[in-house]
């Protein structure tokens, strides 16, 4: 069981190294005070986005899990583990290839016409419910990468108990979200964005490197756990 | 001060547009207000390169609009770094 949950964690920090969400959230931030926008409207604006981002995240990860259990039961075919793996190693190997891109600053993969409307959106947002809506679609926009360690996750999820079930949702949600929660702390204890965004600029390689790599021992690690070895289980009689 | 000079936008696709100051002052006081300098600073500090611009425009008919930001950029690092770094990179964050 705790293996288990160990596993939905690490996936959930993976899911929290990738950064379409933080900065979509710092660009909200830097344009709100630019604007002059109260501090309380801009704590509104960016707890918003959270909460948007967070529902997102559990919405995803209730569903995945609820498809998996309604096709399989509690028993996951070997098939589905290894396909689970291979999405894991694969998208590792793509994160290292190509999640920033090769200039100045943080661009990230996405295509140039995608992050332009959405910088746009995010600079337009003055309502709190436009950034609940941004928050939302910051999961969606990363749902490429982020879909590995949620399958992954769904899989582990719906061999346990209904119970630890309900509380590896919530896990998974909260580490999630870690890294949006550091950059709402920050913005909200008056932390100026340069420093926030240069630390990005100056780390973004490494973080890079983290999740690609981080991808990649998950994908070996499930593999090794619950395909060779029940593999293995079965060829010895056990 | 109305300065007959004409912005030519990014990659050309849109249609250039004339100069205008306010909108220069703007982004440059945004840029400042957004790394929390007090109100009065960013005024002071995007006049300040407004007018270091202008000085610069003025041997110009036309511009490109990344030209202009490229100067902006150069002439606000000298004011304020930070106010500087987040006006360069504002389109390179996602």
């Amino acid at each position: 069981m705790f293996e288990s949950l160990a596993i939905v964690a690490f996936a959930a920090l993976i899911h929290a190294s990738f950064q379409l969400s933080v900065s979509m959230l710092t660009l909200l931030s830097g344009h709100a005070i630019g604007a002059k926008t109260a501090h309380t409207k801009l704590l509104r604006l960016t707890c918003s986005f959270l909460t948007g981002a967070g529902i997102m995240t559990l919405l995803l990860i209730s569903f995945t899990s609820f498809m998996f259990q309604h096709s399989f039961g509690q028993t996951v075919p070997a098939i589905m583990w290894a396909v689970g793996c291979g999405l894991l190693i694969g998208l590792g190997i793509a994160v290292w290839a190509f999640y920033y891109r090769r200039e100045k600053g943080t661009s990230l993969w996405l295509p140039r016409g995608i992050a332009r409307y959405l910088s746009d959106r995010t600079k337009a947002t003055k309502l709190s419910a436009e950034a609940f809506g941004l928050g939302l679609s910051s999961v969606i926009g990363e749902l490429v990468f982020i879909l590995a360690p949620m399958v992954i996750s769904a899989l582990v999820l719906i061999q346990l108990p209904p119970v630890w079930q309900l509380a590896g949702v919530g896990i998974y949600t909260l580490i999630s979200l870690l890294s949006l929660l550091i950059v709402y702390a920050m913005v909200g204890s008056g932390h100026k964005l340069s420093r926030i965004q240069k630390w990005r600029e100056d780390n973004k390689r490494f973080l890079q490197f983290a999740a690609g790599s981080g991808l990649i021992i998950l994908g070996f690690y499930v593999y090794v756990d619950q395909v060779l070895a029940a593999t293995a289980f079965a060829a010895g009689g056990f | 001060m109305a300065l007959a000079i004409d912005i030519v936008k990014r990659g050309g696709r849109r249609p250039s547009e004339r100069f205008n100051r306010d909108k220069l002052h703007a982004s440059i006081r945004a840029a400042c207000l957004s790394v929390r300098s007090p109100e009065g600073e960013a005024e002071v500090i995007a006049e300040k390169t407004c007018d270091a611009l202008i000085i610069w425009l003025e041997t110009k008919p036309e511009v490109t609009s990344a030209d202009l930001r490229r100067k902006a950029t150069e002439t606000l690092e000298s004011f304020h770094p930070e106010a500087a770094y987040l006006y360069k990179h504002h389109r390179l964050v996602m």
